[in-house]
């Protein structure tokens, strides 16, 4: 994977971990909890970044660090008490079936149209604008993006029924 | 935009609440009477979990691809072999 040394997202990883993981370490975890829960808060911080729904009160550096504490915690039963951000599920285990089941169906889309995907990414998860969107993928503009954007997920749509036919 | 698009934008608001009371009162009728869209809104629910789950990934492992940068830096990685080592 090519980094961009300029994502600012490297200068907090650099600045945050470290800290991080002396306060696992003194709570008796190992490096790899460490960075898992480090992962997960960092993930809370760009998807709510994304979402505009990002609330500092403090420092980006403080707020990721108390979110990887409430991860770690949480890992180790100790964080009953304290939440994760609001519809945040990432740390939290699925329904065998249902990971696996979703799994194979995420598979068969990669294969048939990752183009698409990359596209809803964009839109539903990037939360980028139409307009970033048609000058990014070369559509005319905002659009036909947008057709492209519901045919892309009347795909997926089509995608999941003929899966699930199959597995029945 | 097709009529069967059309329908998939509804159904997109509708899962992200973005109608107004009325329409959403209006869209809930029309499932009542309507199995086929009952369906495909169940399959664009779950379209969106794929969505966020192939998304999820994709993050996670640029997250991941910055840790391993990041060890191939002397003062970084020293800072945490002194800290677990």
């Amino acid at each position: 994977m090519t980094l961009q040394y300029d994502d600012p997202i490297i200068e907090l990883y650099r600045e945050s971990f470290p800290d991080f993981a002396r306060m696992v370490r003194r709570m008796g975890g190992s490096l790899e909890e460490a960075k898992d829960s480090f992962h997960d808060a960092l993930l809370i911080y760009l998807e709510k970044g994304k979402a505009g729904k990002l609330q500092l009160h403090s420092s980006p550096r403080a707020y990721l660090l108390g979110t990887a504490k409430i991860c770690w915690l949480h890992t180790q039963k100790k964080g009953a008490m304290l939440s994760l951000p609001e519809g945040f599920e990432a740390a939290t285990p699925e329904d065998p079936d249902t990971e696996e089941r979703e799994q194979k169906l995420l598979d068969s889309l990669q294969k048939s149209g990752k183009k698409c995907l990359e596209l809803l990414k964009a839109f539903y998860y990037d939360h980028c604008s139409m307009d970033h969107i048609a000058g990014r993928f070369g559509f005319k503009g905002r659009r036909s993006a947008t057709v492209q954007k519901y045919k892309c997920l009347e795909k997926v749509r089509k995608e999941i029924k003929i899966t699930e036919i199959y597995a029945q | 935009m097709r009529s069967d698009l059309n329908e998939i934008a509804q159904i997109d608001q509708y899962l992200f609440r973005q109608f107004t009371e009325e329409e959403g009162k209006r869209f809930e009728a029309r499932l009542l009477m309507n199995d086929a869209l009952v369906e495909k809104v169940e399959a664009q629910r779950l379209a969106h979990r794929l969505i966020r789950l192939y998304s999820r990934k994709k993050e996670r492992d640029r997250i991941e691809g910055i840790y391993r940068q990041l060890l191939e830096e002397p003062a970084f990685a020293h800072q945490l072999k002194t800290i677990f080592f």
